[in-house]
């Protein structure tokens, strides 16, 4: 019995800890705050330079712009800042971060120019103020008209160390305009400044699309009397015809490899879609279906397009697998699907719908599955396209009896209106990171 | 036959008996052994249950047996005392004030507007130095007439007018030290009471701020007493573990922009009773540098908790995004 006891009491001991020493579970399932607060000092004048406060503000307005599309960050209200603003130390043991800490900032980003000999010294640096630590740090050199793009440049930088991905910011959007009263291709920064047109064609220029691998554009131009497919180089302007079958040559994609176009041709009476090598040559034809097939979009991965088709009535989306051509459908909802561009990351397929006369953006799931609508209201919203990272939408909005270019986040929140009023804008695209 | 039967059983016992009790053993042993076992890396549990959903309200008190209530419910007393709007309103008004009077610089920090009637607001500062300053006055002139009376009176009257002299100047230098007396009372009150009167207003301010913001909480049941939903103590207040859950949720700062995949990290911390942030480790990682980084930054700002814990206590939070992305 004596052994019997002492077993039980071992087992008793034995299960004690399991019983007192339970150190407490709790479950945080989101986060508090939904934004980094982010602070941002003006830039300051380093060295003997003379002080361009012109500069730091091109700059500041360049940057905020971009970090407020981002949606990231929550701005700590420059009247709060204290005396650690008014300083230009750039190393970490120079900085206050108890000053910023009780601004509540998490983070913060400080900077000086310098202005010598007609080109401007630009230092940045975005610290982590709970850490007290070196996030980033980019000294940018450049011409005094280069403020804008080294503040862009920076704003992709910030993204990165935040978010671990690159934003897009640096990059490029071109589009067509009518502000020459014929419709010519452009192009202009993400934030619509510095539009420069690319074409003069006095004809009509439809659906830009750029090379992923080149400085390069391809677009439809009715120049030659026919809507033939063009092949621009961006930085020496040099321009020829790729494909000018009779008949239909629009609509012309790049594949994510840079070596084919995908692209609809209606030599043979009724527009089908094809698949192009870059010297022009026919490689493939991807449908072959009496209806109307046009606006392929390629997926990331190379091996599938979605594309518009009114082989079951309506115009709605369709996917084909370019090595099996397995046709299958993608939008049930609606009367009137269109103009697909499948995200980078390849997860989404955006479009336009019509619904009452008026077009919206939605998104869906590869295999059809949740369907949401991003844009609301007044104005048609078509041609959507991803930004190179998939952070953000391109869009033409005629909201105001005017179409122009407008940029919205990937949720659909945040969208404003990029491209300056009297162009009639439409057709955008983005490049991939320039 | 019945003695034959005897001998096998007794046989039979002496064979079982000592066996048959370590088999018992055995076996309750072995019983026991099912809910140790269960404990083990050797069975894996489903994850732990999601906790209800509740705002602690991180000004109330953090007990070890909290009563049934609500957590995000703010302290009663504080509810009555309500001058919210005294702060904002005298603000503006204080500034300007050291100009006009000298001799009472201190009182100025004076806010409210009603009670302290000496001091009125901006609009009418000059005519109270005249009110005062007269006093003052009065007060420095007695003193001469005063001086020059004991002089002559005691030559022409040697003696006898004892009485007369001096009531004269006791009466003078008793008005006179009254006077500075009750003066000095008068100003001193005067202080004190401006003093008090800032005091207590700040408090007010501060109360009403305090009670603004714990109202900010939105719950339709802010009456209910301060306690946990499945409190069953005896004490007003909220349990810890739902107090630090709230108290880190509130530090922890993550963008839905950020977010890739659905990240999940486990840290484990230490707080002593001071509510002090001992040490912490992380127990898993979540393998996203972005996601780990801001749970550093809010355990580094959780390093202190607004309030003490009732005993040093030991946490296991897990970390994800469940919430946030369901709603995006």
């Amino acid at each position: 019995m004596k052994t019997f006891k002492i077993g039980v009491l071992l087992i008793i001991i034995l299960c004690l800890p399991f019983s007192v020493a339970f150190a407490a579970r709790i479950e945080i399932s989101a986060p508090g705050e939904q934004t980094i607060p982010l602070a941002m000092t003006r830039l300051l004048p380093m060295g003997v330079g003379a002080a361009q406060p012109a500069i730091a503000t091109e700059f500041q307005q360049v940057l905020l712009g971009d970090l407020d599309l981002s949606g990231l960050f929550d701005m700590v209200d420059p009247a709060a800042f204290l005396g650690d603003a008014d300083k230009l130390g750039l190393r970490r043991n120079d900085i206050d971060f108890n000053q910023w800490r009780m601004l509540g900032s998490e983070a913060l980003i400080k900077g000086g120019y310098r202005v010598t000999a007609g080109k401007v010294t630009i230092e940045l640096r975005l610290f982590d103020v709970i850490t007290q630590r070196l996030l980033t740090g980019r000294r940018y050199v450049g011409k005094l008209t280069d403020v804008r793009k080294i503040a862009h440049t920076f704003a992709d930088q910030i993204l990165k160390s935040l978010t671990g991905e690159k934003g897009p910011f640096a990059s490029k959007i071109a589009y067509i305009s009518k502000r020459t009263g014929y419709k010519e291709l452009y192009l202009m920064d993400v934030d619509g400044h510095h539009p420069i047109q690319m074409t003069n064609h006095r004809s009509i220029v439809l659906n830009p699309d750029f090379s992923p691998t080149r400085k390069e554009l391809i677009f439809t131009s009715y120049s030659k009397g026919n809507p033939d497919l063009f092949r621009k180089e961006i930085y020496t302007g040099r321009e020829s015809r790729l494909s000018l079958k009779p008949g239909l040559n629009i609509g012309g994609r790049y594949s994510p490899d840079g070596r084919e176009i995908a692209l609809t041709l209606s030599k043979d009476k009724n527009s089908e879609i094809y698949l192009l090598g870059t010297d022009g040559t026919i490689h493939r034809r991807l449908t072959n279906h009496y209806s109307i097939d046009v606006d392929p979009s390629w997926s990331p991965k190379g091996n599938k397009i979605a594309f518009v088709s009114d082989r079951r009535g309506n115009p709605n989306i369709f996917i084909v697998d370019i090595h099996s051509l397995d046709v299958t459908r993608l939008t049930f909802e609606g009367k009137y699907n269109a103009t697909p561009a499948w995200s980078p990351k390849g997860d989404k397929i955006a479009y336009s719908r019509m619904d009452n006369g008026v077009f919206n953006v939605f998104t869906i799931r590869e295999d059809g599955t949740d369907e949401r609508q991003l844009t609301f209201g007044k104005g048609s919203k078509e041609h959507p396209r991803w930004s190179p990272d998939g952070r953000f939408l391109i869009y033409s909005n005629d909201l105001g009896g005017e179409k122009s270019i407008w940029i919205m986040r990937a949720d659909g929140t945040g969208g404003r209106k990029i491209s300056a009023r009297g162009g009639n804008d439409s057709h955008p695209a983005w490049s991939d990171r320039w | 036959m019945e003695s034959s039967r005897k001998q096998r059983w007794q046989q039979l016992q002496s064979v079982f008996e000592p066996g048959f009790k370590q088999m018992l053993l055995i076996s309750v042993l072995l019983h026991l052994l099912v809910p140790i076992l269960y404990y083990t890396p050797l069975f894996p549990k489903h994850k732990i249950e999601k906790p209800p959903v509740y705002r602690v309200n991180l000004v109330n008190k953090i007990v070890k047996n909290p009563q049934a209530g609500r957590p995000e419910a703010a302290p009663v007393k504080q509810k009555p005392v309500v001058k919210p709007k005294p702060k904002p309103e005298p603000k503006p008004a204080v500034k300007p004030k050291p100009v006009p009077i000298p001799p009472k610089p201190k009182p100025v920090p004076v806010k409210p507007k009603p009670e302290p009637k000496p001091i009125p607001p901006k609009p009418k500062p000059e005519p109270k130095p005249e009110p005062v300053k007269p006093k003052p006055e009065p007060v420095k002139p007695k003193p001469e007439p005063v001086k020059p009376k004991p002089e002559p009176k005691p030559a022409p009257k040697p003696a006898p007018v004892k009485k007369k002299p001096q009531p004269k100047p006791a009466v003078t230098k008793a008005q006179e030290s009254a006077l500075e007396a009750r003066l000095k009372k008068m100003r001193a009150a005067q202080k004190q009471k401006a003093r008090e009167q800032a005091r207590k207003d700040k408090l007010a301010a501060l109360r009403a701020a305090a009670i603004a913001e714990s109202s900010n909480i939105e719950s339709p049941t802010t009456d209910a007493p301060v306690g946990m939903m499945d409190g069953k103590g005896d004490q007003a207040g909220v349990s810890a573990v739902a107090f630090v859950q709230e108290f880190i949720q509130k530090q922890w700062s993550f963008s839905k922009y950020q977010a890739a995949g659905s990240p999940e990290a486990e840290v484990k911390l230490f707080y002593n009773a001071h509510g002090t942030l001992l040490h912490y480790k992380f127990l898993k990682k979540s393998g996203n540098s972005v996601f780990d980084e801001s749970l550093i930054r809010a355990i580094t700002k959780s390093r202190q908790l607004s309030q003490p814990l009732p005993e040093s206590m030991e946490f296991h939070i897990i970390f994800n995004l469940k919430d946030m992305l369901d709603k995006s």
